[in-house]
């Protein structure tokens, strides 16, 4: 049997790569709910906002690609922290990680059950999506990495099937009124908050760092990704704004999906279906990215970065991520998304991994420079 | 060692089987063991129960029946057509839902609610308010009509396409979306049903969900044009003898800076396609005193229908959205009924009829 | 297993050392009814040995070309007697023996002593004829016949240049198959070439008869139902790949080439499509892709809709799809395997069938299967109609190891959908494109202009660009020669 080997590096990806991941790992799962958080039209304002800061944020992260460090890998966090340090620093990194995977999973599969296989198990659905996932990474990251062309072919799109909702007789102005916030609450804050997570993802390049090509100007395809994620929420935001109406929006479950299921072709009904089927693409692409980095993870805490993978190792993990779904959705998880306790973990721990991993790598490189002068 | 991986996998799978359960669909929907309902009509049961029923089977060419029952809850309504009929009914395919007008007098949130929390449901179904009793006009009907619930969804489909201004067809989003934002009203359409006849009948008016009035005749035209903003295929002006057709239209809602006056300018654009009056319409000049009569006339049903609108607090034309402005903060919805009550209205039309050059004496 | 190779090596290098000689050359000829030994003598009176296997050689050309000159002539020496053919003097008995079976005349002089062969190969075979596996309206009508040498012929007058580079294999312990490796030297990228060398000279197996077979040795995965080589017999397809940039391997005894490293969308492409005009041929190249995707998702969409998610049909479409379906004894799913593996059944029996009764063939397709099974009840019209599409449809892919393969995806798919609806399609498709994206030919992504994404390349491939926009050779094949026309410096 050929050997097992899952982080291989037989070639360079540029810096396209990144751009559709970045904006891929944005996008996921909180464009299905990202409206009925929102709610309010100037919220529009917020997106634009926040996207500028998540901007800033990745010219922060886009130094540590251009330092000497990114290419190396293990070493360089080796050398920048030292093992023990980077070990636990990994260990700690797995949990936020883990907790991505299960919600995200739980939250889509609850989608599909709400709004296609209302009687079915939700575990069989889970099981179904993770065996695809676990089939996609086990080709090796390499491979994953190149799957998110494929992702993005087949789910980039839909957001156009949304555009008819910009013309009449959806459209009225009068439902973006009013775009200055005229009162301002806790609520507000917390929408603020869920946008900034919802931008959170790109911190998880960094499990890929060694896989780019030296010396490219990462930070201009960072900043294309992060673009079109900021268009792609405006997209969806407005034109759900333009279909419901704020009022009606606020009341919504899965606005996105609901707006789907509005449009009709001649040949098919219920469109929502086939564009819900094939965001799957675009999930199980960041679902086996995931995996893979979370198998990463495990080899650095156990320290197995310089031993051959195995498919046994491989397995266990995926039997881990799978079985802590089914515990979470067995015993834990509580129907329907808003208020939902996991998710606002899954916000908290997305939202603080963003804002503090670049400048955790800033700050080490800094220091790193100024201790070998 | 060398067993351990099978075995690895054989625990992983029989793990998986264990957590998941065996049968992963509780639900059949195979088309030919179900029968997909297309139309549901509700109507007050006695004793605050609902009547429920549809025409069975659906779909299939097979002698066909009014089946019809009584039940406290619309859902479980579902359910009891199922024991009583020998396929399973399900609501997929439901594409029109027909509220008796006097339930609709009473409240249809419930109903609504229902139909919308349902993901099999689309929300592309058409509601529509029944005057007279449905049930009766199907069973006189469905002998010599055996697919009308089909031609009765395609004429609602129809008419929504291309909104020609004949009928105001409304389906479930838009209801729901008109209902939930602060500035509007819902409308509905309504049908009056005789033994053998099925006709459209006119607006029905909501205030919330409560409905409240409808437009009909005159009104229910003047109602189109002002909603339907740049078409109207026919307006028929029974008392000048005239009908005006092919009509474009601009409606210009202008509210003025302090919120207190509302003017409203139509703008019609038609040529008359029949008339039977005695004025000699080729003059010019007395077909421009036609025209002002007409506009007067119009003018004056218009600000009749406004006024009835105001007493009734709907505002079905979201007048209410005038108020609102990019950076404004906007009125709550007591605040704007209140206004909207006491709002006064100015109505301007300005109707322009093509020459009619080819009629010669 | 490892001492019985060494032993038949020990027997091979034994023979490797003898010597040539008539006692040698009989006791190896021994047996063998084709292999003929005579003497004769000279004008000068010496005595000389011809030995030949009669039924490889040119018997007609044996007299006049090599026994006639040899007996009249007073030469010193057979080489120099000889002039038309390259004569090499033996020196091992395996030498011996391989230019004896590939169709030499072994020739003995007494005077010199020594052993010489000529070769004499017959070149029996076929005619270069028109291609019926990928035929094309326009264009060249030749295609690839049995011979390698008329192959190699009909490549080179095509690319008249000295850097396209010929080299010969012999693999097969038995078959003993040429196998000759071409590619354009300064162009092709020089991995692949070590790539084809390396795995050419580790494959070890006893017989070829198709060049599919050696394909399948030199494949990366051969679990895939995807062919990683393309099968070719068309001269100029052949000549496009080489100065595209791919290598070409022609096999002896098989009129098919094998064209590496190939992606899948070249599986889609057609000669034609150079042929036509530009939008023309981007159109037609796009019908092929959807057809493609018609033909193994439409029967499963089919069932899905049917098994599952009825609320998608338009109520139009329901009526008939009910009314045909109301009847059936078997749910979709099981409905639509079975035509489907009695079409499966028709199709497989057209290929074997003699043609003259092909003709009985389309009338029990057509109409016992088509008609009657509908009236009888096992199948619905509607499916009936949607077989047929999906039938046709994968016959526009011009592949046919794809179009067979083709069959065996929407198989699975088919399960996919009855089990999880419009969900399992869509795993299906996941599945299939991951494995895709893994596939390699010549350890060359397969699915390459895609994933690894190559931007420029995408000019020639869901569309067929113009011909004066395509100045660069596909990136993904990292050719040595970027450009394909010469600068006027």
């Amino acid at each position: 049997m050929a050997p097992f080997s899952l982080f291989n590096k037989t070639s360079d990806i540029n810096g396209f790569y990144a751009m559709l991941i970045v904006n891929r790992l944005q996008i996921l799962y909180f464009i299905l709910i990202l409206p009925m958080y929102l709610v309010h039209p100037y919220m529009i304002l917020g997106i634009v906002i926040i996207g500028i800061f998540s901007q800033i944020n990745l010219i922060l992260f886009s130094k540590w690609f251009t330092s000497n460090f990114s290419g190396q890998g293990y070493s360089a966090f080796v050398q920048l922290f030292g093992e023990r340090k980077f070990r636990f620093f990994v260990l700690f990194g797995l949990i936020p990680m883990l907790l991505k995977i299960i919600v995200l999973t739980l939250n889509y599969v609850e989608a599909i059950h709400q709004f296609i296989f209302p009687s079915m198990n939700m575990l069989w659905l889970v099981l179904a999506i993770l065996l695809i996932s676990f089939y996609v990474s086990s080709k090796g990251m390499e491979n994953t990495i190149h799957f998110v062309v494929i992702a993005f072919l087949f789910s980039f799109w839909v957001i156009l099937c949304f555009i008819p909702f910009f013309f009449p007789p959806f459209a009225s102005l009068s439902d973006l009124y009013p775009l200055i916030p005229t009162s301002w609450s806790m609520n507000s804050w917390k929408s603020l908050l869920f946008l900034w997570s919802s931008f959170s993802g790109p911190e998880y390049l960094i499990c890929i760092s060694p896989w780019f090509k030296r010396g490219q100007t990462i930070f201009k395809y960072l900043t294309y990704g992060n673009l079109v994620s900021v268009v792609e929420f405006l997209i969806s935001f407005i034109s759900s704004l333009l279909f419901f109406g704020s009022n009606y929006l606020s009341k919504t479950n899965y606005p996105i999906v609901t707006m789907a299921r509005y449009l009709q072709s001649p040949i098919i009904e219920r469109i929502d279906m086939i564009l819900l089927s094939l965001h799957m693409f675009h999930f199980v692409f960041i679902i086996s990215f995931l995996i893979l980095s979370f198998y990463g993870g495990i080899r650095i805490v156990f320290k197995r970065v310089h031993k051959q993978t195995t498919r046994i190792g491989f397995l266990a993990c995926c039997a881990v991520i799978f079985t802590s779904i089914a515990v979470v959705n067995q015993w834990f998880w509580e129907p329907g998304i808003k208020d939902n306790l996991w998710l606002s973990l899954e916000i908290w721990s997305s939202s603080v991994t963003f804002l503090l991993v670049p400048a955790l790598l800033l700050a080490a490189i800094k220091l790193k420079g100024r201790s070998l002068e | 060692m060398k067993h351990l991986k099978p075995v690895l996998l054989i625990v992983i799978l029989s793990s998986n089987i264990f957590f998941t359960g065996c049968s992963p669909f509780v639900d059949n929907n195979e088309i030919e063991e179900i029968a997909p309902v297309t139309f549901w009509s509700i109507n007050p049961g006695a004793g605050g129960k609902l009547e429920i029923s549809t025409l069975g089977p659906p779909l299939v060419k097979e002698h066909k029946r009014l089946l019809s029952l009584k039940v406290d809850l619309l859902k479980q309504g579902g359910k009891d057509f199922n024991l009583k009929y020998y396929r399973e009914l399900k609501s997929g395919q439901l594409r029109m839902v027909l509220i008796n007008e006097e339930l609709a007098k009473k409240g249809i949130m419930p109903i609504i609610n229902t139909l919308l929390t349902d993901p099999d449901i689309s929300q592309r179904l058409y509601l529509v308010i029944v005057k007279g009793n449905f049930d009766e006009y199907i069973k006189n009907q469905v002998k010599s009509q055996p697919n009308l619930d089909y031609f009765l969804y395609r004429m609602l489909r129809h008419y929504e396409k291309k909104k020609q201004g004949e009928m105001s067809i409304i389906n479930l989003h838009q209801f729901k979306k008109l209902l939930y934002s602060p500035f509007s009203d819902p409308i509905l359409p309504v049908f009056k049903a005789q033994q053998t006849n099925f006709i459209y009948h006119g607006t029905a008016i909501f205030k919330d969900d409560y409905l409240k009035g409808i437009a009909h005749g005159v009104d229910d035209q003047i109602f189109q044009l002002v909603n339907n903003d740049y078409y109207l295929k026919f307006l028929p002006i029974p008392k000048y003898s005239v009908v005006l057709g092919n009509i474009r239209s601009k409606v210009h809602k202008k509210m003025n800076e302090n919120d207190s006056k509302l003017s409203i300018r139509i703008d019609v654009n038609g040529r008359i396609e029949e008339y039977r009056g005695a004025k000699d319409i080729q003059n010019s000049i007395e077909l421009e005193k036609f025209n002002k009569e007409i506009e007067t006339y119009l003018e004056k049903q218009t600000l009749d229908l406004f006024k009835n609108l105001q007493q009734l607090q709907a505002d079905p034309f979201k007048i209410g959205t005038l108020t609102l402005g990019p950076i404004s903060k906007p009125m709550s919805e007591k605040e704007w009924l209140k206004h909207w009550k006491t709002l006064k209205v100015n109505v301007d039309y300005n109707i322009k009829i093509h020459p009619l050059t080819s009629v010669h004496e | 297993m490892f001492w019985k190779q060494s032993d038949r090596d020990k027997s091979e290098s034994h023979r490797d050392k003898r010597a040539v000689n008539l006692q040698n050359l009989k006791e190896m000829l021994s047996n063998m009814e084709d292999a003929e030994i005579i003497e004769r003598e000279t004008n000068n009176s010496e005595k000389i040995i011809f030995i030949y296997i009669r039924t490889l050689i040119n018997q007609e050309r044996l007299n006049e070309a090599i026994v006639v000159p040899l007996i009249q002539s007073s030469y010193a020496s057979v080489c120099d007697c000889i002039t038309n053919s390259k004569v090499s003097i033996l020196s091992t008995l395996k030498e011996a023996e391989t230019q004896l079976l590939f169709g030499s005349v072994l020739v003995f002089n007494q005077k010199q002593n020594v052993w010489c062969s000529v070769p004499l190969k017959n070149t029996t075979g076929r005619s270069i004829e028109t291609s019926e596996t990928e035929t094309i309206l326009y264009g060249a009508k030749d295609s690839f016949s049995e011979q390698i040498e008329t192959n190699i012929t009909l490549i080179r007058r095509r690319l008249p240049k000295t850097e396209l580079k010929v080299e010969k294999f012999t693999i097969g312990t038995y078959s003993e198959t040429t196998v000759m490796l071409m590619y354009i030297d300064g162009l092709t990228n020089p991995e692949f070439v070590k790539i084809a060398r390396n795995e050419l000279t580790n494959i070890n197996f006893d017989l070829f008869f198709d060049s599919s077979q050696i394909a399948a040795f030199m494949e990366d995965h051969h679990h895939s139902i995807f062919p990683q080589f393309l099968q070719t017999d068309r001269p100029d397809v052949c000549a496009y790949s080489l100065v595209m940039g791919k290598i070409t391997m022609l096999i002896d005894n098989t009129p098919f080439a094998l064209v590496a490293p190939i992606t899948f969308f070249h599986l889609l492409q057609s000669p034609e499509d150079y042929i036509n005009r530009w939008p023309v041929a981007s159109f037609l190249r796009g019908l092929r892709y959807i057809s493609f995707i018609i033909s193994i998702t439409l029967i499963p969409f089919y069932v899905a809709l049917t098994t599952h998610h009825y609320e998608m049909i338009p109520l139009q479409i329901l009526y008939v799809l009910v009314e045909s379906r109301s009847k059936l004894p078997f749910t979709p799913f099981w409905e639509a395997f079975l035509m489907l593996i009695i079409l499966e059944i028709i199709k497989e029996a057209s290929l074997r069938m003699p043609t003259k009764s092909s003709q009985t063939l389309g009338v029990i397709g057509g109409i016992v299967i088509g008609q009657a099974a509908v009236e009888a009840g096992f199948a619905s019209k509607v499916l009936i109609v949607l077989v047929g599409i999906s039938t046709i449809a994968a016959f526009l892919c011009p592949n046919y190891l794809l179009t067979k393969a083709n069959t065996l995806i929407q198989f699975i798919f088919l399960i996919f959908s009855s089990f999880m609806g419009i969900i399992g399609i869509a795993l299906g498709m996941i599945g299939i494109l991951a494995h895709l994206n893994g596939l390699t030919s010549l350890k060359q992504p397969y699915f390459a202009p895609v994933s690894p994404f190559y931007g420029r390349d995408w000019l020639d491939l869901f569309i067929r660009g113009p011909l004066i926009w395509m100045k660069r050779r596909p990136e993904h094949l990292r050719t040595l020669q970027k450009w394909r026309y010469r600068s006027r410096r």
